[in-house]
């Protein structure tokens, strides 16, 4: 249970930065990243993804443009803003701070 | 085959099973309910039903098929994960202690298990109790004093009705982890009822009618055929108790009472048989019929039914013949007649002796020795419990030629001259002189095999004018035509005193009055 919920947690704020990772190497549909998150073995189901983008656009770090699309309804496709750009950066150093603090901590434990 | 449905899902036309459709429904409903909270809602379940139109149209032309499936959206669902997935991601104001912990129960209405809201199906999974006895309860205190009732109203505005799976889950004390919530949603798979929630008091006040119809209707249709059953069954045994007593199970002497001790005996089984069948068949068919449609049980057989109307009309058609039969043992009437004179008194007492003197035939009926019975009476004999008509009639008249007589007459039906007059000799009758005592039986008896054929004993007490009769009144009931509560005082005592005259039987307290008159 709590090693549950921890995963959870870490999950949680990995999934976020990873979806940030993603969008800032270019224009990319919604589909397209559950894809690349599946391949990461990142994400659980796809419904999670949708609150989560609309939360990042909401707090400014992302925008989109419908793009038609030629099998069905005009699609959504996310682009970072200079916002979420420089959180990117922000959060690139956290990681290697914390993946630091990890390896760091696996050391001390030897 | 299956129906199937058009929607229009993200912008896109999509065929879709009605099965599958309405799982579907469920789904978006939850969905639509669980980021109704949030204010950015309608862009994500757009988002979201953007992305189920897409994954539909890539399995519809993956697999090469025309409509959408119930496997399609359970696999559809699986992908895009449900309400409990998103709040374990996206609800950060709630702890997470909470929906992790287990086994913590919160009281909700169940609304797919509830019979009217569902309060009771709800209280039963918060107290444990299995939700009938709950709704006994309820109902119970509902007749009683209508507690029950007012109780249901308030929980029902008060306690929210369990709408996302989470608030199903904890409702139920289920563990709200991904074990629990694949059991859970399982369940609800199999439940086939499942998706008829939608959002609004209004839609569930319509849903809940649409439900009365099905549930309480139901119930209360079910009390009532319960009812029916209840008592159909009664009756049934009832009718194979008095047939199995006829028939002689229970060693009753059946075949005395009335409207038996017509028939004959050769066939009184058959008739017997042949009342209980068009009694008991209707019965059966109505328990038969109440427990098919009250409690959805199995169709009836068409040769089950069409068996019973057969046995049933050969139970009418048995039963007619041999009242038709009887009836024909009636057609002939004969009388024979006996006139013995009576010692000559001044004043008689005429009085009703209900004991009964046993006689050689009763002996034999009540297997008592003979020896042993004699000078034995029966005090105060009793009639069975149908009594039969009237049978013994006294004339009091007067003499024309000074002597005092009483004729006897015993008269009887038969289907012949002969079985008629052997019908009225088979009469037995208790009629005596002692001094100026005549004592009459209260009814007439039949020796031991004869069977009633509208027997009757008429008695006619021919007296000169001027004698005097004093006449117990419990002989009233069989006198034709004098009461003697007309006559003189009722506190007198059990006996009236009459007078016979010119112009017939008077009452002694009549002719005093008379008298005085005249002077």
């Amino acid at each position: 249970m709590i090693a549950e919920n921890t995963q959870t947690q870490m999950r949680k704020g990995i999934l976020e930065y990873c979806v940030l990772l993603i969008i800032s190497r270019g224009e990319i549909y919604a589909s397209d990243i559950i894809a690349e998150l599946k391949s990461a073995k990142l994400l659980v189901v796809e419904g999670t993804l949708y609150p989560l983008l609309t939360r990042l656009k909401n707090n400014g770090l992302l925008s989109y443009n419908w793009v038609e699309s030629t099998s069905g309804p005009p699609r959504k496709y996310y682009v970072l803003t200079d916002d979420g750009k420089s959180m990117v950066r922000q959060l690139d150093t956290t990681w290697q701070e914390l993946s630091y603090a990890i390896e760091t901590s696996k050391q001390v434990k030897k | 085959m299956k129906r199937t449905l058009n929607i229009n899902i993200g912008n896109s036309l999509i065929h879709i099973e009605e099965d599958a459709y309405e799982m579907l429904t469920g789904y978006l409903n939850e969905i639509k309910s669980h980021f109704a909270k949030n204010a950015d809602d309608f862009e994500i379940v757009t988002d979201i039903e953007n992305r189920i139109a897409e994954m539909f149209a890539e399995i519809l032309s993956a697999q090469h098929k025309a409509a959408i499936s119930i496997t399609d959206v359970q696999q559809v669902i699986t992908q895009m994960g449900t309400v409990r997935d998103f709040e374990s991601s996206e609800d950060e104001e709630h702890p997470f202690s909470m929906p992790y912990s287990q086994g913590i129960k919160r009281l909700y209405r169940d609304t797919e298990k509830g019979m009217v809201a569902g309060v009771c199906a709800g209280l039963g999974h918060y107290l444990n109790i299995e939700e009938r006895w709950i709704r006994l309860f309820a109902l119970l205190s509902t007749l009683v004093g209508g507690a029950g009732f007012i109780a249901y109203l308030v929980m029902w505005i008060i306690v929210p009705r369990a709408q996302t799976r989470s608030e199903k889950m904890y409702m139920k004390g289920e563990a709200i982890n991904l074990q629990g919530f694949i059991r859970n949603f399982q369940e609800e798979m199999e439940n086939s009822n499942l998706l008829r929630r939608s959002g609004g008091i209004i839609a569930e006040f319509a849903d809940w009618f649409g439900r009365f119809i099905n549930g309480t209707g139901k119930v209360i249709f079910k009390i009532t055929a319960g009812f029916i059953i209840l008592m159909s069954s009664g009756m049934l045994l009832a009718a194979i108790v008095t047939l199995a007593s006829f028939l002689g199970v229970f060693d009753y002497a059946g075949n005395e009472i009335f409207p038996l001790s017509m028939v004959n005996d050769s066939y009184v089984s058959l008739l017997l048989l042949s009342a209980f069948v068009v009694i008991a068949v209707p019965l059966l068919a109505l328990i038969l019929f109440s427990i098919r449609v009250a409690f959805n049980g199995r169709q009836i057989h068409k040769n089950v039914s069409f068996g019973l109307l057969i046995l049933w009309l050969a139970g009418i058609a048995t039963g007619v013949f041999f009242i038709a039969k009887t009836s024909t043992e009636f057609k002939e009437h004969t009388e024979i007649t006996k006139v013995s004179n009576l010692k000559s008194y001044p004043v008689y007492t005429l009085d009703l002796d209900n004991s009964r003197v046993f006689s050689k035939e009763d002996s034999l009926l009540y297997h008592i020795n003979n020896e042993n019975s004699k000078g034995w009476v029966i005090l105060d004999e009793r009639e069975g419990p149908f009594g039969k008509p009237d049978d013994v009639r006294i004339y009091i008249e007067r003499s024309l030629d000074a002597t005092n007589s009483v004729t006897q007459n015993f008269a009887s039906h038969g289907k012949t001259f002969d079985a008629a007059l052997k019908n009225a000799q088979s009469i037995r009758y208790d009629f005596q002189q002692k001094d100026s005592v005549l004592t009459f039986g209260p009814k007439l008896r039949l020796t031991n095999q004869a069977k009633w054929r509208n027997q009757e004993v008429k008695l006619i007490v021919r007296v000169p004018v001027g004698t005097h009769l004093i006449i117990n009144r419990d002989l009233d009931h069989y006198l034709a035509g004098y009461r003697s509560w007309n006559c003189g005082d009722s506190h007198e005592g059990d006996f009236v005193e009459w007078i016979m005259t010119e112009n017939g039987l008077k009452c002694k307290n009549e002719l005093k009055e008379e008298d005085h008159q005249d002077q």
